[in-house]
């Protein structure tokens, strides 16, 4: 431990509890002093701090220490009093505004970091001037009258030898009324110690007279307390004083005022001297004997057990009388003031046990008096000597507590002592390394005064910084409600210090009210004080401050602009963050040798049109590996490498803006800052490129600021865009630079202005170099649109292309001309162009003839079929990639103009696709073809659903009826139902009816369902079998007009867009291969033409329903052929017919038939009659077992024949019989009957076995087992009549 | 219900995660900054405190002029801070035990990401509940 003494507090101590020497003097005293700007008390002071002046002493007890230090501190008389509250205050405000502005020069700079800010030593981090303010604080309540060490000790009265009579004018002087109250209230001894002492000029000249004044004033005074002071013994006054002792006293009224020019060394030797003398010989001594004095009376009076016991017995008889706390109740003479003078100067003397007994007395009786004032008073100085003996801890703490809070308890006469004891405690809390309790009591000290309680709060934080571990946050914390109170007191410049130290705590936390409230606040006072620039940094890091809630979020973005709008100009800021760039949407769309048609085209995802251009492409141009051609190699290396983009052409760089805040902000001027660099054709300037690309900051702004200067305002243009972003929002802005020259381009951040006020930058650079890091190692051969440098080449030709009339929505079926227009605003020429289209069900390439023709009528159908020959070769072309004819070349304004089919085939959102490829007329350009991609999205509605259902023709062989179900599935839209065809030329259909009868309405309204029925013919086979019918094929043909007007044309399927869909809807439904056992159907409809829109294009829909299949279960059909009815005279004999059954084959393999005929089933079939009815008819097969009848009962119970149909008949001939049929081949069977009753006869029972013989090869096929290979048929019903002949 | 109440989970590396302001007193303008800056200097002693005692509970370990701090530190040092005016210890405690098991379900979440901001909606009005039930 050290010694007490050296402590801070003990300095203090031995600084401030001193003995006082009242100053009086005469006015001439004052101006000899002035001389040397000094007063007579500057002069003195520097030689009443005595650090060597070994003094033996000898108080109460009669063991002697020797004094080594000693100190006197000498006031005027007017001054000994306690000063006026006010003045105080003005003095301590003075002191803080001054230090405020001493300390604020390098408040512009960064705070500190924190580890720094750990690192620094004590004294070099607590602003000096807290000591200070500290002492004015303390010197707020001196010359109190309840405290004794501010009681003069002893009176220094001063005359000038120029005085005229000076031994009447120390009487005067000593005499007068200004002696302060201390001492005429009877608060104190009026008998003092007086020392005289007569001041001489040496400027006056002879010292004669001054001896015949001193010798004079010792014979009156006596001989002791008389002295002599000569000063000025310079004449010249210009004395250097390498240390000038009265350096503290220096002006800021005269700086350059030397003080102390008139005393050189001699002079200060004597001052030295008389003080010396006047401590030693005079002021000690008498304390000494005081002291002893005092003591014996104390003794006498207080101590031993007598006086105890008296003492308390008068204490309690004193307690009738009124409390009167502040009055002179305890005059000099009371024992009470005596205790305490001599515990005060034995304090003063350092005999610090006598001072403790002492005041230990003492306490107990002011607490039974309850003199709070008093008591507390001695409770500090006993806690003080406690601390000066290094004695029980503690107790001194208890102490200094005690007397706090007995302060504080006092109201606010006590505060300031209570201050002055709190600064103590908080001394000797620090003293002992206690911080935090030394926090607690700064924060107990801050009372109402905010100044003060700012000093004492920074003070505190400081305590939390030098606490073991340091409590940083604590730290910051206190410091802001330090700055907080010294904003109050409009100390702007302390609260901005405090306000910096907290921000290193601060620096990057999380805690988001916390950053806000600091920055913003530091921002504003440094705005007030007309630092903008430090202002607004400050303020930016508040700006993006979505969780404030919206009135916080206004005032931060109003007080923003107010300071943008005091520095007069468009602040530049390199990262604001309102708006907030969102990055990761950042996209850069360049046409390198992919150009796009429209923006849509651009989303669609490299890969599909890289699929789709596969085989228009020409591969990549091989390198001719030659060292004749190192150009050519690097040059296409390198285009490989990087981006190209063509001059002229603009790069489209697409960035999210995000405005965080829930108010809406403006921002304008929005536009990318490039860098254009002349062509480098080395290869090693690539690297270098690269290195450039780590620019600092600086050069980032410089470029930023720059923007389009006029150098570079040639070599490319950019566009500016305004957006203004709601609360919230996030919308993308669409940039664009144009390259006008070749070169590199360099896209290098983005810039804009918020509100039209501060300007903002953004660089990618430092955030795309991580992001290419990351690509790296995932894909090497990324197409690189990160990078953001470009290489410009030569203008070359582009074609621009759309396709006209195209709708957005339209209803499945439609089918409808369009226009493809391409244009080529270059007068280069472009040639061989390809194009392809992703789906050509959708949407197919026309004839270049069609142009002129009118549609639909072009589909019109003529009479003479001389084009059919053409169809065929159109089909054949249209479907891979299409070849404009060679002489194609675009140039020029002129469009060039190409018909387009499309037919939306099924419903759904359609993604259409078109690819054209051309190459340059120029073959000298680096780029040699290009492609025009175009992107189209078509929702198509569900219009009509078409189904078919097949049935097999009983009574015809190769006959079909066809159901045809029409289900109009829109909301609104009617149908005018066309035409039905059937494709393929072996098949004719026709109405079972006149359409008028099932359909005479025409129109099919929404919602609306039709059903009609065919009749489908296969007209090869007719055509072999009978000519004669051949004609009638011709005449209903494969269409079938399904309105009503036959006025109107039908249109040919087989012409060039209606043949070329069906065809990709064969393929999409199924496979393109003709299948003899299906069949085709396109069903042609025409919109309802309403009023309203009589400009709508005149278009058809065609609907196709492909391979409806007309394969029954079984593939062998057949058909009994023979007379229906007969006459037959029975009475001669039975009667023989003769039939004839047609079978044919329809599957492709030989199968084996078995016809059985039985007579025994005709018998069953008879028993299903009820026999109740059985009328006239004979049955003669009764004869059959009846066990079957049963069987067969449930399986034909539901046929319910015309009663009495059946008569005896019989099968004749063998009734199996065998054979084999040659795959689609048809034969016929002869059978033959009996019948020997006449009626009407059902010939159906006869069994048909079938059995497919698979050839050899299709046994494979057939495992699957996917069709029958076999099996049996029930006989159709034949009817046949037989009658008697008459 | 106190009058004054901030709670606010920080995480172990001293991030706040969740706040929410629970009193039933009119919220004043700069009063979310104020509760910020006293609950963030509370840290600090609960940084000395935490290591003396094996409870979870704190108790009140801080105070600025009638505002009380108090604490609960889980096993994984993330500290849940209450800021409140009223002395009711046991109400307190039985709060932070609640919410304590509130946040253990959030970090069975797979999808939460410990140290992150806790933004389940539902975890705010059971907070929300809880304080209305206990303080």
């Amino acid at each position: 431990m050290v010694d007490p003494a050296n402590t801070p507090l003990g300095r203090m101590l031995l600084d401030e509890i001193t003995p006082v020497v009242m100053v009086l003097r005469t006015n001439l005293v004052e101006e000899t002093c002035q001389k040397n700007g000094l007063s007579l008390i500057q002069m003195l002071s520097p030689f009443c701090a005595f650090n060597n002046i070994d003094v033996p002493v000898r108080t109460a007890s009669d063991q002697p220490y020797r004094l080594q230090k000693f100190k006197l501190r000498l006031f005027y008389a007017s001054d000994i009093r306690q000063p006026n509250v006010e003045v105080a205050k003005e003095r301590v405000k003075e002191v803080i505004t001054l230090a405020g502005e001493e300390n604020f020069s390098n408040l512009c700079s960064d705070p500190p970091q924190i580890e720094t800010v750990l690192t620094t030593s004590q004294s070099e981090l607590i602003p000096s001037w807290f000591p200070f303010f500290n002492k004015e604080l303390v010197r707020t309540v001196s010359f109190s009258d309840h405290e004794a060490f501010d009681h003069p000790v002893a009176c220094l009265l001063v005359v000038s030898s120029r005085d005229e009579e000076p031994i009447n004018r120390f009487v005067d002087l000593f005499n007068s009324d200004q002696l302060p109250s201390l001492l005429s209230d009877g608060a104190m001894d009026p008998k003092i110690l007086k020392y005289y002492l007569l001041l001489h000029d040496n400027q006056d000249g002879t010292s004669e007279k001054t001896t015949k004044f001193l010798t004079e004033m010792r014979s009156t005074f006596g001989s002791n307390d008389c002295g002599l002071l000569c000063v000025n013994s310079s004449q010249d006054g210009l004395v250097e004083h390498q240390e000038n002792p009265w350096a503290l006293y220096r002006t800021e009224s005269s700086p350059n005022h030397r003080l102390g020019c008139f005393l050189n060394i001699d002079d200060m030797d004597e001052l030295q001297n008389v003080m010396q003398d006047l401590s030693s010989k005079h002021i000690i001594p008498h304390m000494e004997q005081k002291i002893r004095v005092l003591n014996q009376q104390v003794s006498a009076t207080r101590r031993g057990f007598r006086n105890q016991i008296k003492n308390l017995w008068w204490r309690k008889g004193k307690e009738d009388t009124p409390d009167t706390p502040n009055g002179p109740m305890y005059t000099f003479s009371s024992i009470e003031s005596q205790i305490r003078v001599l515990g005060d100067y034995a304090f003063m003397l350092r005999d610090y046990e006598l001072a403790l007994s002492n005041y230990r007395l003492l306490s107990t009786d002011y607490k039974i008096d309850k003199v709070w004032k008093r008591y507390a008073g001695v409770q500090e100085m006993m806690g003080l000597t406690y601390f000066m003996l290094d004695q029980s801890r503690k107790d001194a703490e208890y102490c200094m507590e005690n007397a706090f809070n007995t302060y504080l308890k006092l109201g606010s006469s006590g505060q300031r002592n209570a201050t002055r004891c709190g600064l103590r405690w908080v001394e000797m809390l620090k003293t002992r390394d206690q911080f935090k309790e030394a926090t607690t009591v700064y924060f107990r000290i801050s009372g109402e005064e905010p100044l003060h309680s700012a000093v004492m709060l920074e003070q505190a934080s400081y305590c939390y910084l030098f606490a073991k571990p340091p409590m940083l946050r604590k730290y910051g914390f206190h410091l802001v409600l330090s700055g907080d109170l010294y904003k109050k007191c409009d100390q702007m410049k302390h609260a901005i210090r405090t306000y910096r130290g907290a921000l290193t705590v601060f620096t990057g936390t999380k805690w988001s009210h916390i950053r806000d409230h600091v920055h913003f606040h530091i921002g504003k006072w440094y705005a007030f004080l007309g630092m903008f620039d430090v202002a607004i940094n400050h303020i930016l890091e508040v700006l993006a401050c979505g969780h404030q809630s919206k009135t916080t979020q206004e005032l931060f973005l109003r007080d923003f602009f107010q300071i943008v709008q005091k520095t007069g100009k468009t602040f530049e800021v390199s990262r604001l963050q309102l708006p907030v760039i969102d990055i990761p949407s950042l996209k850069v769309v360049f046409e390198d040798h992919r150009t796009y048609a429209s923006s849509e085209a651009v989303g669609v995802k490299e890969s599909l049109w890289r699929s789709l251009e596969e085989d228009i492409m020409p591969s990549l141009p091989t390198i001719r590996s030659n060292w004749l051609e190192p150009r050519a190699k690097l040059l296409s290396k390198k285009l490989k490498e990087s981006n190209v983009c063509v001059a002229g052409e603009a790069i489209k760089v697409e960035i999210g803006f995000k405005n965080p805040l829930q108010i809406l902000i403006s921002i304008s001027s929005v536009s990318l800052i490039c860098e254009h660099s002349a062509r480098s054709d080395e290869i090693e300037v690539d690297p270098n490129s690269t290195t450039t690309e780590n620019q600092n900051d600086d050069q980032f702004r410089k470029l930023a600021t720059s923007g389009v200067c006029s150098s570079e305002m040639s070599s490319f243009t950019v566009s500016e865009v305004d957006i203004s972003l709601g609360g919230g929002e996030t919308l993308l802005a669409q940039l664009t630079v144009t390259p006008r020259l070749e070169g590199t381009l360099k896209i290098v951040g983005v810039r804009w202005k918020l509100s039209g006020s501060v300007a903002g930058f953004y660089d990618f650079n430092s955030d795309l170099v991580k992001k290419k890091v990351a690509k790296k190692r995932r894909k090497t051969t990324q197409p690189t649109t990160d990078n953001l440098e470009f290489l410009v080449i030569k203008t070359l030709p582009k074609l621009e292309g759309c396709i006209r009339h195209l709708p957005k929505t339209v209803y499945a079926g439609d089918l409808r001309h369009l226009d493809l227009v391409l244009r080529n605003p270059f007068e280069t020429s472009v040639k061989s162009i390809k194009m392809k289209i992703n789906h050509p069900r959708f949407l197919s390439i026309g004839n270049q003839e069609v142009m002129d023709m009118e549609f639909p009528a072009c589909l019109e159908k003529k009479m003479n079929s001389a084009e059919s020959d053409t169809r065929v070769k159109t089909n054949s072309t249209s479907d891979t990639v299409f070849l404009f004819p060679e002489d194609a070349l675009i140039h020029g304004e002129t469009p060039f103009i190409w018909p387009l089919w499309l037919r939306a085939a099924t419903h759904g959102n359609i993604s259409l696709y078109i690819t054209i490829y051309y190459e340059m007329g120029d073959t000298s350009t680096v780029m040699r073809y290009r492609v025009l991609r175009m992107h189209y999205n078509l929702e198509v509605l569900p219009s009509l659903d078409l189904s078919f259902q097949i049935s097999h023709c009983p009574s015809r062989l190769q006959e079909f009826l066809v159901r045809m179900d029409v289900v109009n599935r829109t909301s609104s839209k009617s149908f005018k139902v066309h035409q039905l065809s059937s494709v393929g030329n072996k098949w004719e259909i026709s109405l079972l009816q006149p359409i008028d009868s099932i359909f005479p309405s025409e129109l099919l309204l929404a919602g609306q369902a039709l059903s009609c029925f065919f009749k489908l013919k296969n007209g090869r086979n007719s055509v072999i079998d009978k000519d004669e019918d051949s004609s009638i094929s011709t005449l209903e043909g494969s269409d079938i007009r399904l309105s009503c007007r036959s006025n109107e044309p039908l249109f040919d399927i087989y012409r060039s867009p209606l043949v070329d869909f069906h065809h990709y809807e064969r393929v999409h439904q199924g496979t393109a291969q003709e299948n003899p056992n299906t069949v085709d159907f396109i069903l042609i409809s025409r919109p309802e033409r309403s009023e309203g829109d009589s400009e709508q294009p005149n278009n058809l829909f065609s609907h196709h329903a492909c391979h409806c299949s007309i394969a029954n279960t079984s593939p062998i059909w057949w058909l009994m052929e023979g007379p229906r009815t007969i006459h037959h005279n029975f009475s001669s004999s039975f009667c023989k017919i003769k039939l004839k059954m047609t079978i044919h084959n329809s599957s492709d393999a030989v199968a084996s038939i078995r016809i059985e005929t039985s007579d025994s089933t005709s018998s069953a079939n008879k028993t299903s009659v009820p026999s109740g009815n059985e009328a006239g008819w004979h049955d003669v097969s009764l004869l059959n077992d009846v066990k079957v009848t049963s069987d067969v009962l449930g399986t034909r119970v539901g046929k319910s024949l015309p009663q009495g149909c059946v008569s005896p008949f019989i099968w004749s001939g063998v009734s199996s019989t065998r054979f084999k049929l040659e795959p689609m081949s048809t034969t016929e069977i002869p059978l033959q009957i009996c019948v020997f009753s006449p009626g009407t006869y059902d010939l159906s029972n006869y069994i048909l076995h079938w059995n497919c013989l698979p050839s050899n090869d299709q046994v494979n096929q057939r495992a699957g087992g996917t069709k029958k290979s076999s099996g049996t048929c029930q006989g159709h019903p034949y009817y046949l009549t037989v009658l008697q002949s008459s | 219900m106190a009058g004054t109440a901030c709670f606010m989970i920080v995480s172990r590396n001293d991030i706040p995660i969740y706040e929410a302001e629970v009193g039933s007193a009119l919220k004043k303008e700069d009063a979310a900054q104020q509760h910020q800056f006293i609950l963030h200097a509370a840290l600090d002693i609960v940084q000395d405190l935490a290591w003396t005692t094996s409870a979870m509970f704190l108790k009140a370990i801080d105070r600025f002029n009638d505002l009380v701090v108090s604490v609960y530190v889980t096993a994984g040092h993330t500290r849940l801070m209450l800021l409140h005016d009223s002395r009711n210890d046991d109400g307190i405690k039985s709060f932070f035990q609640e919410v304590h098991e509130l946040y253990i379900k959030i970090l069975l979440n797979p999808l939460y990401l410990p140290g992150s901001r806790i933004t389940s909606s539902h975890f705010d009005t059971k907070v929300r509940a809880l304080a209305r039930k206990y303080l």
